[in-house]
């Protein structure tokens, strides 16, 4: 059984792997810079326009990147084990219309909200995970079929209606502050949250390396007796999770849900590039969830400038082109 | 030469003796059985020849599409940006033949062109900035899309000249429709391309394994860029059918075109890690697909059903299709963990 494996093994080119020193300076410098240009572009397009700089406007760019940051770190676990996550968009969709339609109906409390929107999350991502890992589908493609397949339940679900409002306590999660002395959005509390506790798992943890090393080199990772199939059920069952809270996130944040919720606007082309931009690497192997979260800050923070300085809202999906172009290129240049 | 056969060769060697390979064998009789199946079953389906072959004027765009991206997924690449390409190549178009008031006709060749060089800029980014071409197809299809938007303007323009029109839903003596005419000659083209040219050779090459072609003195940064030309191209005429399906414009209309034609590639046989895969089953998926869509929707069903049914075809071919070639972790291990023994299988 073992030798196909370690021919498999064999026939992988072999990556040069930089010295521990480096790897350590480059996610350094690969935070640093991207909080250095956000704070630069809020201090340069402050310098010219007041209000940019104002709190509200702070805190409306925060809130701004929450939802897509969760859908973000979720990626960012399944792009480190070297697969890609399609149906992030329409288990985001699915979530927020589930939960939305049951506390417009039926008064759904917001804990059941929560419960109902893990289960969801728990359920759509372990299948995924379960057909790349045991049945062999290249993740491009089970995702791309369970797209299909969950954004229909979106529609069958829905049956044609839509959600326009939910009650109070789902707006105070999505638009309230943790207290009125302390001025922290709950959303930004509860991304905060999260962010440490994928930091913690990725970086930390047995799981997180395992994660690291199917990554790098699968083939090798199993040799070395890592549980390849768990862990990679593992990494889309948390992209599946994450991706259903930030479903709950955005219908709390916007009162609203329809059939094209997350994937009207293409959310999960977005949380590829925001991972891409954060410094997790396409070719697995390298996951940074606190460079992810910076990096949809940042993403935040450039479109809203973009409207202060009256570029039409047409070009923003440009400027997201071109800065994953920016960010994959520099990427490499410190790699050399 | 009997020593230096190897995998390569014997399948060419089989493909001399039959046309078509097991897995296109068996898309061609679920062709033929899901069509008699449709007749048969859904009323309205077959209401005449004319009619019955007009039915793949809704679907052939994707086909155009699948048989550039075949080439490009046959690389081992994949090109996210051929949806935006098409909407753009179309507006180009559109916004030549209002602006200058070109003729619609040098219109709509420019707008190929314009594909081709979308396509040659993608190329270019992935092999001289060495970019994955997964993230620089998806950084260029936001771009692209950005770029199509901003041409369009608030009023796209409409209203093409009938003539110009009938490439989308016309008919050779209201029988043939020109996009099946146009679609079949690509295919032979294709098909004659990547399998019977020295530069299908090299695709596939490529795909097969990038090291070793590159050791075995092929230009493979050529062979690569040019298959992101043809995919650019192949999305253009896409785009500019569908205009004249439409007989208008919009920046968002080849946003559809993008998830279904890499599923009809999948599904027709292509490897998504490249190297292995044929235009002949690229050809028989668009059709499969393609009946079965317009099968449903006339019986009745909902575009989001349809949609799901066509994702849990592809993921059950795939499974299948793993199940027999043993890719992936292998014939052995799947079959172990799905507890099958072999010889119920094979």
């Amino acid at each position: 059984m073992s030798a196909p494996a370690l021919q498999a093994a064999a026939a992988l080119p072999v990556r040069p792997r930089p010295a521990r020193g480096s790897a350590w300076l480059r996610r350094d410098l690969r935070e640093i810079a991207l909080v250095g240009v956000t704070i630069a572009t809020v201090l340069v397009v402050g310098a010219f326009h007041r209000d940019f700089m104002s709190l509200q406007n702070l805190r409306f760019m925060m809130l701004g990147c929450v939802v897509l940051s969760l859908l973000s770190l979720g990626q960012t676990v399944v792009i480190a084990t070297r697969g890609i996550d399609l149906s992030v968009a329409p288990v985001l969709g699915l979530s927020a219309m589930v939960t939305g339609l049951m506390a417009q109906t039926g008064g759904l409390p917001l804990y059941g909200a929560f419960a109902i929107a893990l289960a969801i999350g728990l359920v759509l991502g372990t299948l995924n995970g379960l057909l790349v890992a045991r049945l062999a589908i290249p993740p491009i493609i089970t995702t791309l079929g369970t797209y299909s397949l969950y954004s229909g339940l979106i529609f069958l679900y829905s049956d044609g209606t839509q959600v326009d409002s939910v009650p109070h306590a789902y707006a105070t999660l999505g638009n309230g502050v943790v207290a009125s002395v302390l001025p922290v959005p709950i959303p930004v509390l509860v991304l905060g949250i999260v962010l440490l506790l994928m930091w913690f798992i990725i970086g930390h943890t047995r799981f997180g390396r395992a994660v690291l090393a199917i990554g790098n080199n699968q083939a090798a990772a199993y040799n070395a007796g890592i549980p390849v199939t768990i862990t990679q059920v593992g990494a889309y069952t948390i992209s599946g999770v994450l991706a259903a809270l930030a479903g709950l996130m955005f219908l709390s944040y916007t009162g609203s849900a329809t059939v094209t919720t997350g994937t009207g606007d293409h959310m999960e082309l977005q949380s590829i590039a925001v991972a891409l931009i954060g410094g997790t690497a396409i070719a697995g192997g390298r996951g940074n969830a606190l460079g992810t979260v910076l990096g949809s800050l940042f993403l935040s923070v450039i479109l809203t400038a973009l409207v202060f300085v009256h570029v039409p809202p047409i070009w923003y999906s440009a400027g997201e082109g071109v800065m994953i172009l920016l960010a994959v290129t520099a990427g490499r240049g410190a790699r050399a | 030469m009997s020593g230096g056969r190897n995998d390569v060769t014997a399948r060419r060697g089989a493909s001399r003796r039959l046309p078509l390979g097991n897995w296109e064998r068996a898309l061609l009789v679920l062709l033929v059985l899901l069509t008699l199946g449709l007749v048969a079953a859904v009323p309205g389906f077959y209401p005449g020849f004319g009619d019955f072959l007009a039915l793949s004027e809704n679907f052939l765009p994707f086909g155009l599409v699948a048989l550039g991206l075949t080439t490009v997924i046959l690389t081992g690449g994949i090109d996210l940006s051929v949806g935006t390409t098409a909407s753009l190549a179309a507006i180009v178009m559109a916004e030549l033949w209002t602006g200058l008031h070109l003729s619609i006709w040098i219109a709509a060749l420019l707008g190929v062109a314009s594909g081709a060089l979308l396509g040659l800029v993608n190329g270019l980014i992935i092999t001289r900035l060495r970019t994955e071409p997964l993230i620089a197809t998806l950084a260029t299809s936001f771009i692209y899309g950005s770029i199509a938007t901003a041409l369009a303007g608030d009023n796209p323009p409409s209203g093409f000249p009938d003539s110009f029109n009938r490439l989308g839903t016309g008919a050779i003596g209201g029988i043939l429709p020109y996009q099946i005419v146009l679609f079949g000659v690509l295919a032979a083209f294709f098909s004659a391309l990547i399998s019977r040219s020295a530069f299908g050779r090299k695709v596939v090459m490529i795909g097969y394994n990038t090291e070793a072609a590159r050791y075995a003195g092929i230009r493979v940064d050529r062979i690569v860029t040019l298959s992101y030309v043809i995919s650019g191209t192949t999305a253009a005429l896409a785009g500019i059918v569908l205009a004249a399906y439409y007989s208008a414009v919009r920046p968002d209309m080849g946003s559809i075109l993008l998830l279904s034609t890499i599923t009809t590639v999948v599904l027709g046989g292509v490897s998504i890690f490249g190297g292995d895969g044929s235009i002949a089953g690229v050809v028989i998926a668009v059709l499969l697909l393609g009946m079965l869509r317009q099968g449903m929707l006339i019986a009745g069903f909902s575009d989001m059903v349809t949609t799901m049914v066509t994702g849990a075809i592809l993921l059950g071919a795939i499974a299948l299709k793993n199940l027999f070639a043993g890719r992936g972790t292998g014939l052995a291990t799947l079959l172990r963990r799905l507890r099958i023994r072999p010889a119920a299988t094979t």
